[in-house]
Protein backbone atom coordinates (compact mmCIF):
# COMPACT_ATOMS: atom_id res chain seq x y z
CA UNK A 1 0.00 0.00 0.00
CA UNK A 2 2.84 2.20 1.12
CA UNK A 3 4.80 1.69 -1.91
CA UNK A 4 1.68 2.30 -4.16
CA UNK A 5 1.22 5.21 -2.96
CA UNK A 6 4.69 6.52 -2.60
CA UNK A 7 4.94 5.56 -6.50
CA UNK A 8 1.52 7.58 -7.38
CA UNK A 9 2.95 10.71 -5.61
CA UNK A 10 6.46 10.05 -7.53
CA UNK A 11 4.30 9.73 -10.52
CA UNK A 12 2.16 13.08 -9.70
CA UNK A 13 5.74 14.47 -9.35
CA UNK A 14 7.01 13.66 -12.26
CA UNK A 15 3.96 14.48 -14.41
CA UNK A 16 4.15 18.35 -13.18
CA UNK A 17 7.83 18.68 -13.89
CA UNK A 18 7.71 17.66 -17.27
CA UNK A 19 4.06 19.15 -18.34
CA UNK A 20 6.08 22.23 -17.01
CA UNK A 21 9.08 21.49 -18.53
CA UNK A 22 6.87 21.40 -21.92
CA UNK A 23 5.22 24.03 -21.14
CA UNK A 24 8.49 26.00 -20.67
CA UNK A 25 9.61 24.80 -24.17
CA UNK A 26 6.43 24.74 -26.05
CA UNK A 27 6.98 28.70 -24.81
CA UNK A 28 9.96 29.08 -26.30
CA UNK A 29 9.43 26.89 -29.98
CA UNK A 30 5.70 28.03 -29.66
CA UNK A 31 5.01 25.68 -32.41
CA UNK A 32 3.80 22.36 -33.14
CA UNK A 33 1.44 20.28 -30.50
CA UNK A 34 2.35 20.59 -27.12
CA UNK A 35 2.88 16.51 -25.84
CA UNK A 36 2.78 13.88 -28.75
CA UNK A 37 0.60 11.65 -26.24
CA UNK A 38 -1.94 14.25 -26.46
CA UNK A 39 -2.40 14.02 -30.40
CA UNK A 40 -6.22 12.93 -30.34
CA UNK A 41 -5.14 11.82 -34.16
CA UNK A 42 -2.94 8.70 -33.39
CA UNK A 43 -5.31 7.35 -30.66
CA UNK A 44 -7.82 5.77 -33.42
CA UNK A 45 -4.78 3.39 -34.67
CA UNK A 46 -3.13 2.98 -31.07
CA UNK A 47 -6.19 2.23 -30.11
CA UNK A 48 -6.94 -0.45 -32.79
CA UNK A 49 -3.80 -1.79 -32.45
CA UNK A 50 -3.39 -2.51 -28.92
CA UNK A 51 -6.44 -4.52 -28.93
CA UNK A 52 -5.55 -6.66 -31.71
CA UNK A 53 -2.09 -7.14 -29.67
CA UNK A 54 -4.14 -7.93 -26.91
CA UNK A 55 -6.54 -10.64 -28.02
CA UNK A 56 -3.54 -11.92 -30.14
CA UNK A 57 -1.55 -12.26 -27.03
CA UNK A 58 -4.09 -13.26 -24.66
CA UNK A 59 -5.34 -16.47 -26.81
CA UNK A 60 -1.30 -17.55 -26.85
CA UNK A 61 -1.03 -17.25 -23.20
CA UNK A 62 -4.12 -18.51 -22.01
CA UNK A 63 -4.52 -21.77 -24.74
CA UNK A 64 -0.71 -22.15 -25.61
CA UNK A 65 1.84 -20.95 -22.78
CA UNK A 66 -0.18 -21.52 -19.44
CA UNK A 67 -1.60 -24.97 -20.03
CA UNK A 68 2.07 -26.01 -20.50
CA UNK A 69 3.12 -23.87 -17.11
CA UNK A 70 0.41 -25.60 -15.81
CA UNK A 71 1.45 -28.80 -16.57
CA UNK A 72 4.43 -29.00 -15.64
CA UNK A 73 3.97 -27.51 -12.32
CA UNK A 74 1.32 -30.22 -11.88
CA UNK A 75 3.75 -32.44 -12.32
CA UNK A 76 6.18 -31.33 -10.28
CA UNK A 77 3.65 -30.94 -7.29
CA UNK A 78 2.22 -34.62 -8.14
CA UNK A 79 6.13 -35.69 -7.93
CA UNK A 80 6.77 -34.23 -5.03
CA UNK A 81 3.59 -35.37 -2.88
CA UNK A 82 4.54 -38.66 -4.50
CA UNK A 83 7.66 -38.62 -2.93
CA UNK A 84 6.00 -37.47 -0.08
CA UNK A 85 3.49 -40.27 0.79
CA UNK A 86 6.77 -42.61 -0.20
CA UNK A 87 8.68 -40.84 2.76
CA UNK A 88 5.66 -41.26 4.92
CA UNK A 89 4.73 -45.20 3.79
CA UNK A 90 8.61 -45.59 4.43
CA UNK A 91 8.40 -43.98 7.82
CA UNK A 92 5.32 -45.89 9.05
CA UNK A 93 7.69 -49.22 7.59
CA UNK A 94 10.64 -48.29 10.06
CA UNK A 95 8.42 -47.39 13.10
CA UNK A 96 6.50 -50.90 12.56
CA UNK A 97 10.03 -52.42 12.65
CA UNK A 98 10.80 -50.05 15.53
CA UNK A 99 8.09 -51.42 17.55
CA UNK A 100 8.82 -55.41 16.70
CA UNK A 101 12.47 -54.80 17.18
CA UNK A 102 11.42 -53.35 20.47
CA UNK A 103 9.31 -56.09 21.51
CA UNK A 104 11.58 -58.30 20.53
CA UNK A 105 14.23 -56.60 22.48
CA UNK A 106 12.10 -56.42 25.60
CA UNK A 107 11.00 -60.16 25.17
CA UNK A 108 14.56 -61.51 24.82
CA UNK A 109 15.62 -59.44 28.17
CA UNK A 110 12.47 -61.29 30.06
CA UNK A 111 13.96 -64.62 28.49
CA UNK A 112 17.20 -62.82 30.23
CA UNK A 113 15.65 -62.32 33.47
CA UNK A 114 14.18 -65.37 33.23
CA UNK A 115 17.55 -67.87 32.94
CA UNK A 116 19.00 -65.44 35.39
CA UNK A 117 16.07 -66.58 38.56
CA UNK A 118 16.62 -69.90 37.04
CA UNK A 119 19.93 -70.28 37.23
CA UNK A 120 19.91 -68.35 40.76
CA UNK A 121 17.17 -70.67 42.20
CA UNK A 122 18.90 -73.76 41.00
CA UNK A 123 22.30 -72.52 42.72
CA UNK A 124 20.56 -71.82 45.87
CA UNK A 125 18.91 -74.99 45.85
CA UNK A 126 22.21 -76.81 45.26
CA UNK A 127 23.80 -75.22 47.64
CA UNK A 128 21.07 -75.67 50.44
CA UNK A 129 21.24 -78.97 49.21
CA UNK A 130 25.38 -79.66 49.82
CA UNK A 131 24.82 -77.42 52.92
CA UNK A 132 22.22 -79.81 54.64
CA UNK A 133 24.35 -82.95 53.08
CA UNK A 134 27.23 -81.76 54.74
CA UNK A 135 25.61 -80.79 57.98
CA UNK A 136 24.29 -84.49 58.04
CA UNK A 137 27.67 -86.11 57.24
CA UNK A 138 29.58 -83.50 60.12
CA UNK A 139 27.31 -84.43 62.40
CA UNK A 140 27.23 -88.37 62.06
CA UNK A 141 31.14 -88.12 62.07
CA UNK A 142 30.99 -85.99 65.10
CA UNK A 143 28.67 -88.80 66.53
CA UNK A 144 31.37 -91.22 65.55
CA UNK A 145 34.14 -89.06 66.64
CA UNK A 146 32.47 -88.78 69.73
CA UNK A 147 31.85 -92.34 69.84
CA UNK A 148 35.12 -93.30 69.29
CA UNK A 149 37.00 -90.94 71.84
CA UNK A 150 34.39 -92.47 74.38
CA UNK A 151 35.37 -96.11 73.12
CA UNK A 152 39.11 -95.27 73.46
CA UNK A 153 38.69 -93.90 76.67
CA UNK A 154 36.81 -96.61 77.90
CA UNK A 155 38.62 -99.35 76.56
CA UNK A 156 41.97 -97.93 78.26
CA UNK A 157 40.49 -97.89 80.96
CA UNK A 158 39.67 -101.72 81.53
CA UNK A 159 42.62 -103.24 80.40
CA UNK A 160 44.93 -102.49 83.56
CA UNK A 161 44.66 -100.28 86.51
CA UNK A 162 48.28 -98.98 85.69
CA UNK A 163 48.32 -95.51 84.91
CA UNK A 164 50.47 -96.69 82.13
CA UNK A 165 50.28 -98.97 78.91
CA UNK A 166 52.09 -102.18 78.21
CA UNK A 167 54.35 -100.65 75.39
CA UNK A 168 55.03 -98.55 77.70
CA UNK A 169 56.59 -100.31 80.43
CA UNK A 170 57.88 -102.34 77.68
CA UNK A 171 59.98 -99.94 76.43
CA UNK A 172 60.95 -98.55 79.87
CA UNK A 173 61.85 -102.07 80.80
CA UNK A 174 64.67 -102.07 77.85
CA UNK A 175 66.06 -98.45 78.03
CA UNK A 176 66.47 -98.96 82.04
CA UNK A 177 67.87 -102.33 81.15
CA UNK A 178 70.26 -100.97 78.79
CA UNK A 179 71.05 -98.01 80.82
CA UNK A 180 72.05 -100.15 83.72
CA UNK A 181 74.40 -102.26 81.79
CA UNK A 182 76.09 -99.18 80.33
CA UNK A 183 76.19 -97.20 83.91
CA UNK A 184 77.18 -100.02 85.89
CA UNK A 185 77.96 -103.44 84.16
CA UNK A 186 74.93 -104.95 86.16
CA UNK A 187 72.37 -106.97 84.26
CA UNK A 188 68.78 -106.41 85.64
CA UNK A 189 65.58 -108.77 85.13
CA UNK A 190 62.27 -107.35 84.22
CA UNK A 191 61.22 -108.41 87.22
CA UNK A 192 63.75 -105.64 89.21
CA UNK A 193 62.60 -103.09 86.67
CA UNK A 194 58.82 -103.27 87.19
CA UNK A 195 59.44 -103.75 90.43
CA UNK A 196 61.77 -100.22 90.76
CA UNK A 197 59.06 -98.97 88.27
CA UNK A 198 56.40 -98.98 90.87
CA UNK A 199 58.34 -98.07 93.26
CA UNK A 200 58.81 -94.85 91.93
CA UNK A 201 55.14 -94.53 91.14
CA UNK A 202 54.43 -94.86 94.58
CA UNK A 203 56.83 -92.06 95.75
CA UNK A 204 55.98 -89.49 92.96
CA UNK A 205 53.50 -87.26 94.10
CA UNK A 206 49.93 -87.79 92.41
CA UNK B 1 18.16 20.68 -29.76
CA UNK B 2 15.14 18.08 -29.90
CA UNK B 3 12.84 18.38 -26.98
CA UNK B 4 12.82 15.30 -25.05
CA UNK B 5 9.41 14.89 -24.99
CA UNK B 6 9.83 14.07 -28.77
CA UNK B 7 10.55 10.55 -28.44
CA UNK B 8 6.90 9.81 -27.89
CA UNK B 9 6.10 10.79 -31.35
CA UNK B 10 4.62 7.95 -32.85
CA UNK B 11 6.09 7.51 -36.63
CA UNK B 12 3.75 5.78 -39.47
CA UNK B 13 5.10 2.73 -40.60
CA UNK B 14 2.52 0.92 -42.83
CA UNK B 15 -0.62 3.77 -43.64
CA UNK B 16 -3.92 1.72 -43.29
CA UNK B 17 -6.85 3.60 -43.42
CA UNK B 18 -10.91 2.10 -43.01
CA UNK B 19 -13.62 4.46 -43.80
CA UNK B 20 -11.65 7.38 -43.28
CA UNK B 21 -10.43 6.37 -39.63
CA UNK B 22 -6.63 6.37 -39.19
CA UNK B 23 -5.73 2.72 -38.24
CA UNK B 24 -1.66 2.97 -39.57
CA UNK B 25 1.03 0.51 -38.31
CA UNK B 26 3.12 2.75 -36.13
CA UNK B 27 5.94 2.38 -34.32
CA UNK B 28 3.74 1.69 -30.90
CA UNK B 29 2.04 -0.79 -32.72
CA UNK B 30 5.15 -2.36 -33.94
CA UNK B 31 6.71 -2.35 -30.50
CA UNK B 32 3.27 -3.77 -29.48
CA UNK B 33 3.75 -7.00 -31.68
CA UNK B 34 7.00 -7.14 -30.95
CA UNK B 35 5.87 -7.48 -26.55
CA UNK B 36 3.09 -9.95 -28.20
CA UNK B 37 5.94 -12.43 -30.22
CA UNK B 38 8.49 -11.56 -26.90
CA UNK B 39 5.66 -12.88 -24.41
CA UNK B 40 4.57 -15.71 -26.14
CA UNK B 41 8.53 -16.72 -27.32
CA UNK B 42 9.01 -16.02 -23.17
CA UNK B 43 6.74 -18.51 -22.20
CA UNK B 44 6.79 -21.33 -24.65
CA UNK B 45 10.34 -21.47 -25.26
CA UNK B 46 11.03 -21.68 -21.80
CA UNK B 47 8.53 -24.50 -20.59
CA UNK B 48 9.75 -26.58 -23.61
CA UNK B 49 12.04 -28.57 -22.01
CA UNK B 50 9.30 -28.71 -18.80
CA UNK B 51 11.78 -30.02 -16.72
CA UNK B 52 11.16 -31.36 -13.25
CA UNK B 53 14.29 -28.83 -11.81
CA UNK B 54 13.85 -25.95 -13.71
CA UNK B 55 16.73 -24.37 -15.62
CA UNK B 56 17.00 -20.15 -15.30
CA UNK B 57 14.54 -19.17 -18.30
CA UNK B 58 11.86 -21.99 -17.02
CA UNK B 59 12.69 -21.20 -13.49
CA UNK B 60 11.82 -16.99 -14.69
CA UNK B 61 8.12 -18.37 -16.30
CA UNK B 62 7.09 -20.19 -13.27
CA UNK B 63 7.92 -17.62 -10.89
CA UNK B 64 5.85 -15.10 -13.63
CA UNK B 65 2.74 -18.11 -13.69
CA UNK B 66 2.98 -18.24 -9.72
CA UNK B 67 3.42 -14.90 -8.99
CA UNK B 68 -0.12 -13.86 -10.79
CA UNK B 69 -1.49 -16.82 -9.07
CA UNK B 70 -0.89 -16.28 -5.95
CA UNK B 71 -1.63 -12.11 -5.77
CA UNK B 72 -4.86 -13.03 -7.62
CA UNK B 73 -5.86 -15.78 -4.66
CA UNK B 74 -4.60 -13.59 -2.14
CA UNK B 75 -6.01 -10.57 -3.37
CA UNK B 76 -9.18 -12.04 -4.73
CA UNK B 77 -9.60 -15.48 -4.03
CA UNK B 78 -10.61 -18.65 -5.33
CA UNK B 79 -13.55 -16.80 -7.32
CA UNK B 80 -10.60 -14.93 -9.24
CA UNK B 81 -9.36 -18.34 -10.68
CA UNK B 82 -11.56 -17.62 -13.89
CA UNK B 83 -10.29 -14.35 -14.73
CA UNK B 84 -6.43 -15.67 -14.64
CA UNK B 85 -5.96 -16.15 -17.95
CA UNK B 86 -6.68 -12.50 -18.66
CA UNK B 87 -4.77 -10.57 -16.13
CA UNK B 88 -1.76 -13.03 -16.30
CA UNK B 89 -1.59 -11.77 -20.19
CA UNK B 90 -1.95 -8.09 -18.51
CA UNK B 91 0.77 -7.98 -16.73
CA UNK B 92 2.95 -10.35 -18.94
CA UNK B 93 1.96 -7.81 -21.83
CA UNK B 94 2.42 -4.11 -19.66
CA UNK B 95 5.64 -5.28 -17.77
CA UNK B 96 7.22 -6.65 -21.32
CA UNK B 97 6.21 -3.46 -22.83
CA UNK B 98 7.74 -0.94 -19.62
CA UNK B 99 11.28 -3.62 -20.11
CA UNK B 100 11.09 -3.72 -24.16
CA UNK B 101 10.65 0.69 -23.64
CA UNK B 102 14.25 0.48 -21.79
CA UNK B 103 16.05 -0.54 -25.05
CA UNK B 104 17.52 2.09 -26.73
CA UNK B 105 15.98 3.59 -29.71
CA UNK B 106 12.73 1.20 -29.05
CA UNK B 107 9.64 2.64 -28.38
CA UNK B 108 7.12 2.60 -25.29
CA UNK B 109 3.89 2.10 -25.83
CA UNK B 110 2.74 2.61 -22.10
CA UNK B 111 4.10 5.94 -22.01
CA UNK B 112 0.94 7.15 -24.26
CA UNK B 113 -1.99 8.02 -22.22
CA UNK B 114 -4.70 6.19 -24.84
CA UNK B 115 -2.49 3.10 -24.51
CA UNK B 116 -2.47 2.91 -20.76
CA UNK B 117 -6.16 4.53 -21.02
CA UNK B 118 -8.01 2.11 -23.35
CA UNK B 119 -6.76 -0.83 -20.79
CA UNK B 120 -7.70 1.00 -17.61
CA UNK B 121 -11.02 1.77 -18.75
CA UNK B 122 -11.45 -1.50 -20.35
CA UNK B 123 -11.04 -2.99 -16.64
CA UNK B 124 -12.87 -1.15 -14.83
CA UNK B 125 -16.26 -1.57 -17.28
CA UNK B 126 -15.36 -5.53 -17.22
CA UNK B 127 -15.15 -5.36 -13.38
CA UNK B 128 -18.09 -2.97 -12.58
CA UNK B 129 -20.44 -5.76 -15.48
CA UNK B 130 -19.02 -8.50 -13.08
CA UNK B 131 -20.23 -6.60 -10.54
CA UNK B 132 -23.64 -6.15 -11.75
CA UNK B 133 -24.14 -9.75 -13.28
CA UNK B 134 -23.06 -10.87 -9.92
CA UNK B 135 -25.15 -8.93 -7.25
CA UNK B 136 -27.58 -7.32 -9.55
CA UNK B 137 -28.91 -4.27 -7.68
CA UNK B 138 -27.08 -4.93 -4.42
CA UNK B 139 -23.68 -4.09 -6.55
CA UNK B 140 -24.52 -0.70 -5.42
CA UNK B 141 -23.61 -1.13 -2.09
CA UNK B 142 -19.98 -0.84 -2.69
CA UNK B 143 -20.71 3.15 -2.59
CA UNK B 144 -22.32 2.57 0.95
CA UNK B 145 -19.15 2.31 3.09
CA UNK B 146 -19.87 -0.28 5.94
CA UNK B 147 -21.08 0.98 9.60
CA UNK B 148 -21.21 4.43 7.63
CA UNK B 149 -23.80 6.44 10.30
CA UNK B 150 -27.11 7.67 8.26
CA UNK B 151 -25.84 11.30 8.38
CA UNK B 152 -22.94 10.71 6.68
CA UNK B 153 -24.21 9.08 4.19
CA UNK B 154 -24.89 12.24 1.63
CA UNK B 155 -21.03 12.95 2.28
CA UNK B 156 -19.51 9.77 1.82
CA UNK B 157 -21.64 8.57 -1.40
CA UNK B 158 -21.02 10.81 -3.47
CA UNK B 159 -17.28 10.73 -2.53
CA UNK B 160 -16.99 6.83 -2.61
CA UNK B 161 -19.19 7.16 -6.26
CA UNK B 162 -16.76 9.33 -6.93
CA UNK B 163 -13.34 7.77 -6.56
CA UNK B 164 -14.98 4.50 -7.99
CA UNK B 165 -15.36 6.47 -11.23
CA UNK B 166 -11.62 8.35 -10.98
CA UNK B 167 -10.35 4.64 -10.68
CA UNK B 168 -9.84 4.18 -14.60
CA UNK B 169 -8.27 7.40 -14.55
CA UNK B 170 -5.83 6.87 -12.20
CA UNK B 171 -4.95 4.05 -12.70
CA UNK B 172 -3.79 4.37 -16.57
CA UNK B 173 -2.33 8.25 -15.52
CA UNK B 174 -0.18 6.39 -12.92
CA UNK B 175 1.17 3.92 -15.76
CA UNK B 176 1.39 6.43 -18.30
CA UNK B 177 2.95 9.23 -15.72
CA UNK B 178 5.51 7.19 -14.64
CA UNK B 179 6.53 6.18 -18.41
CA UNK B 180 6.95 9.27 -19.83
CA UNK B 181 8.61 10.53 -16.92
CA UNK B 182 11.35 8.07 -16.76
CA UNK B 183 12.05 8.09 -20.39
CA UNK B 184 11.90 12.27 -20.30
CA UNK B 185 13.78 12.61 -17.40
CA UNK B 186 16.87 10.14 -19.06
CA UNK B 187 16.74 12.24 -22.64
CA UNK B 188 16.56 15.49 -20.56
CA UNK B 189 20.23 13.37 -19.02
CA UNK B 190 21.71 12.37 -22.48
CA UNK B 191 20.93 15.99 -23.72
CA UNK B 192 23.21 17.32 -20.80
CA UNK B 193 26.30 14.86 -21.62
CA UNK B 194 26.19 15.96 -25.35
CA UNK B 195 26.05 19.30 -24.61
CA UNK B 196 28.65 19.26 -21.65
CA UNK B 197 31.57 17.18 -23.93
CA UNK B 198 34.11 15.86 -21.50
CA UNK B 199 32.38 16.77 -18.38
CA UNK B 200 29.32 14.76 -19.83
CA UNK B 201 30.33 11.61 -18.11
CA UNK B 202 29.01 13.25 -14.66
CA UNK B 203 24.90 12.86 -16.45
CA UNK B 204 26.33 9.62 -18.29
CA UNK B 205 27.03 8.23 -14.66
CA UNK B 206 23.64 8.91 -13.29
CA UNK B 207 22.10 7.65 -16.47
CA UNK B 208 23.64 4.23 -15.61
CA UNK B 209 21.47 5.19 -12.31
CA UNK B 210 18.44 6.46 -13.71
CA UNK B 211 18.35 2.60 -16.17
CA UNK B 212 18.47 0.88 -13.45
CA UNK B 213 16.00 2.69 -11.45
CA UNK B 214 13.62 3.05 -14.65
CA UNK B 215 13.85 -0.94 -15.32
CA UNK B 216 12.82 -1.54 -11.42
CA UNK B 217 9.86 1.24 -12.20
CA UNK B 218 9.29 -1.00 -15.23
CA UNK B 219 8.37 -4.13 -12.96
CA UNK B 220 7.08 -2.10 -10.04
CA UNK B 221 4.41 0.12 -12.31
CA UNK B 222 3.28 -3.35 -14.50
CA UNK B 223 3.00 -4.89 -10.48
CA UNK B 224 1.22 -2.10 -9.09
CA UNK B 225 -1.62 -1.79 -12.48
CA UNK B 226 -1.95 -5.72 -12.22
CA UNK B 227 -2.80 -5.31 -8.18
CA UNK B 228 -5.33 -2.80 -8.52
CA UNK B 229 -6.51 -4.68 -11.52
CA UNK B 230 -7.27 -7.79 -8.65
CA UNK B 231 -8.27 -5.36 -5.95
CA UNK B 232 -10.68 -3.87 -7.99
CA UNK B 233 -11.93 -6.98 -9.17
CA UNK B 234 -12.13 -8.33 -5.70
CA UNK B 235 -14.38 -5.63 -4.81
CA UNK B 236 -16.80 -6.16 -7.77
CA UNK B 237 -16.67 -10.03 -6.45
CA UNK B 238 -16.80 -9.52 -2.94
CA UNK B 239 -18.36 -5.78 -2.65
CA UNK B 240 -16.53 -5.17 1.26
Amino acid sequence: MNIRRVSSLAATAFLALVLFGQGATAASSSSGPKLPQLDVATYSSQVFWLIISFIVLYFLVAKLAMPRIAEVLEERQERIEDDLDKAETLKKEAYQVRIEYEKALSAAREKAQDATRHAQEEIAKRSAEAESAAQVKVTVMLEEAEKRIAASKTGTEGTSGDPISSLERSVAQEVVANAVQKLIGVDVTAADIDAAIAATLEERPQ
Amino acid sequence: MASPVDQFKLKTLVPFEVGGVDLAYTTSSLWMTITVVAVTLFLTLSMRGGRLVPGRWQSLAEMSYEFIANMIRENVGTEGRKYFPFIFTLFMFILMGNLLGMIPYSYTFTSQIVVTFAIAITIFLGVTVIGIVLHGFHFFTLFVPPGMPIVLAPLLIPIEVISYFVRPVSLSVRLFANMMAGHTMMKVFAGFTAALGVLGIAPILLLVALTGFEIMVAVLQAYVFTVLTCLYLNDAIHLH
